[in-house]
């Protein structure tokens, strides 16, 4: 299953529904799926790379603090992330790294600002072929 | 869902609808925000929230409620404070975000020959925050000072004078906030963002006073037909979202250690006297602080503006400043004696009796000013309502129109609107919202707050 995700109708926020081939490339359709709403990914170059790490006590923690790794550099730095690489997940946390670029007003197009990901709603599962995942954002 | 219907203006959800409901949820609502409310789960999640251990009195929500993460937001709840728990999700991710109402020396006659000019200075000196620098910058020691004493800090450098804090729900500081209590990594979100207005629904929007309700109340504010004024609608920025999400998780931990249940992961809490929720509520009231700051160098960004393009005889006086995601320490009647409890407002405005309490409407409509009502104090622990309250979602929103029809639609009813991003115009569209007469309307009728004057904006800046 190649990765995909797509944006969910949400009253006053936003969901992401993000698939893969397992439950890390479900998390990098997710994590493109979150730089797509803060921008317009598209102009962005991997010209960064930052560290990621999430720690949780389960999969719902570690998946939550992954992405709002993605809100800390982006309002800490102003980087928007456009590729990831999960580099290990463990019953205690993800590590990993994102490569993206700062986000600059002459070249770039602002959307919407995230304030956090949230368990609301959330659902981590197993899928014929692959792996799904659901998670809300706070906007 | 079957509701109770009390009277027009009032539905209760009884304890007995789900297993686990600790008391009724009562809903303010008419007929017709009524059919708006049921098309998501915020009932659903006003019953959640029924279910708090130590909540007192009802939950209730708002007639703006619609679906939030855990809480409804426009819902209201009070617990114990001795054996009740507080919960970061019923606060809300922008943690103090609220209103703040400046009058002004100006009338509509003066300001609207040079509208274009003040929309355009106010767009350029407050910043949006997302993808731009603050104007303010803090040091360590400076942003430690924010978080303990909120708008004093800015006072003292400068930015707005004594009667701002006169004017300022708590008088802009919370105390017992700590700045430990606040991590490192919230502080880096914050320190850059002091001064900004942010994104999705948050405002400048200057209005004038379209109709005054009650002369005696206005004329307290030296409000008087066509007065300009000023709305300011923001929060604690990144570094109160941090804190939200820091304790989230702590307290979704310590959850297991108090032997504490609830039915959204989102509504995670602890004892208020634990540890745990004691820390929260320091983080809190520091986030608070935070928001409060903000406001005002947002206030004396907008001073500055005006007098560039007015003359330095221009002032723009405060009239009230409320916050409406946040958890109090109040003391209320509950079954006839005084308890002390802690009041979660998630989308709630204070409304003590004869407080300001201010409801923006969507942009390009109206904006309420009204006052609280001895009825709030009876029934809703003080509270009434903050805004019109999203019916579509965004991506909805989004659909079939442009930022710049939405931009030429608003000047052709005379309102100069300036957005750094598209969505901030389409996403928010006035279409998107509830009817803010309807939900004024409720809580008037409802006797929680009452009419004072409908304000009419003119020139709207957004992130």
């Amino acid at each position: 299953m190649a990765p995909w995700f797509e944006l969910l109708e949400h009253t006053s926020d936003v969901g992401i529904l993000a698939r893969g081939a397992n439950r890390e490339e479900a998390l990098i359709a997710a994590s493109h799926a979150l730089a797509s709403i803060l921008v317009d990914p598209a102009a962005f170059r991997p010209v960064e790379e930052r560290y990621f790490r999430a720690p949780g006590s389960d999969e719902a923690a570690q998946i939550v603090n992954w992405l709002n790794e993605i809100l800390f550099f982006f309002d800490t730095e102003g980087i928007v992330f456009v590729e990831f690489a999960i580099d290990s997940w463990t019953s205690h946390e993800i590590t990993g790294r994102a490569k993206g670029e700062r986000f600059d007003a002459e070249r770039h197009e602002l959307r919407t600002g995230v304030k956090a990901a949230t368990y609301h709603q959330f659902e981590n599962h197993a899928i014929p072929g692959g792996w799904e995942l659901r998670i809300f954002v706070d906007v | 869902m079957h509701l109770e219907k009390i009277d027009d203006y009032r539905w209760l959800i009884p304890k007995s609808y789900k297993a686990g409901m600790r008391t009724d949820a009562m809903i303010y609502a008419n007929e017709r925000l009524l059919e708006a409310i049921r098309q998501d789960q915020s009932l659903e999640q006003a019953a959640n929230v029924a279910m708090l251990p130590g909540i007192v009195g009802r939950a209730l929500a708002m007639p703006d409620i619609h679906q939030g993460y855990g809480f409804p937001i426009g819902g209201v709840a009070a617990v114990d404070e001795h054996d009740g728990v507080v919960s970061p999700g019923g606060v809300g991710f922008d943690i103090n975000c609220g209103v703040r109402l400046l009058s002004s020396t100006l009338t509509l006659k003066e300001v609207r020959p040079k509208l274009r000019e003040l929309v355009h200075q106010l767009f350029r000196d407050i910043p949006s925050g997302t993808g731009q620098s603050s104007r303010v910058t803090l040091s360590d020691a400076d942003l430690n000072r924010v978080l303990e004493t909120g708008p004093r800090w800015a006072i003292e450098h400068g930015m707005g004078s004594e009667a701002d804090l006169d004017h300022t729900e708590e008088r802009g500081c919370i105390p017992g906030a700590d700045p430990y209590a606040v991590s490192e990594r919230a502080k880096q979100r914050g320190r850059a963002q002091l001064g900004t207005l942010g994104s999705g629904n948050h405002f400048l929007e200057v209005q004038y006073v379209e109709e005054i309700f009650d002369q005696k109340t206005a004329a307290q504010h030296n409000l008087d037909k066509d007065r300009i004024v000023v709305l300011i609608h923001t929060g604690s920025r990144g570094l109160g979202h941090q804190v939200c999400t820091d304790y989230v998780s702590q307290l979704d931990q310590a959850m297991r250690k108090y032997d504490l249940h609830v039915p959204d992961r989102q509504l995670a809490c602890a004892p208020i006297r634990s540890p745990e929720g004691q820390r929260y509520l320091q983080a809190m009231a520091a986030a608070a602080n935070f928001a409060w700051t903000n406001r005002q160098c947002i206030a004396d960004a907008a001073r500055g503006a005006f007098q560039r393009i007015f003359g330095e005889g221009v002032n723009l006086p405060a009239i009230y400043d409320v916050a409406h995601n946040i958890a109090k320490r109040e003391v209320h009647m509950v079954d006839g004696k005084q308890k002390r409890v802690v009041v979660h407002r998630k989308g709630a405005t204070r409304a003590f009796p004869n407080q300001a309490v201010f409801i923006p409407g969507s942009m390009g409509t109206a904006s309420y000013f009204l006052t609280g009502q001895e009825g709030a104090m009876r029934e809703t622990f003080g509270s009434a309502c903050h805004g019109a309250g999203r019916v579509m979602s965004r991506s909805a929103a989004k659909k079939g129109v442009t930022a710049k029809e939405i931009q030429k639609e608003l000047e052709s009813r005379g309102i100069i609107v300036e957005s750094l991003t598209r969505e901030g115009l389409t996403e928010e569209k006035p279409e998107a919202y509830k009817d803010i007469e309807s939900v004024v309307d409720v809580v008037h009728n409802a006797g929680l707050a009452a009419r004072v004057a409908r304000l009419r904006p003119i020139g709207v800046i957004k992130g």
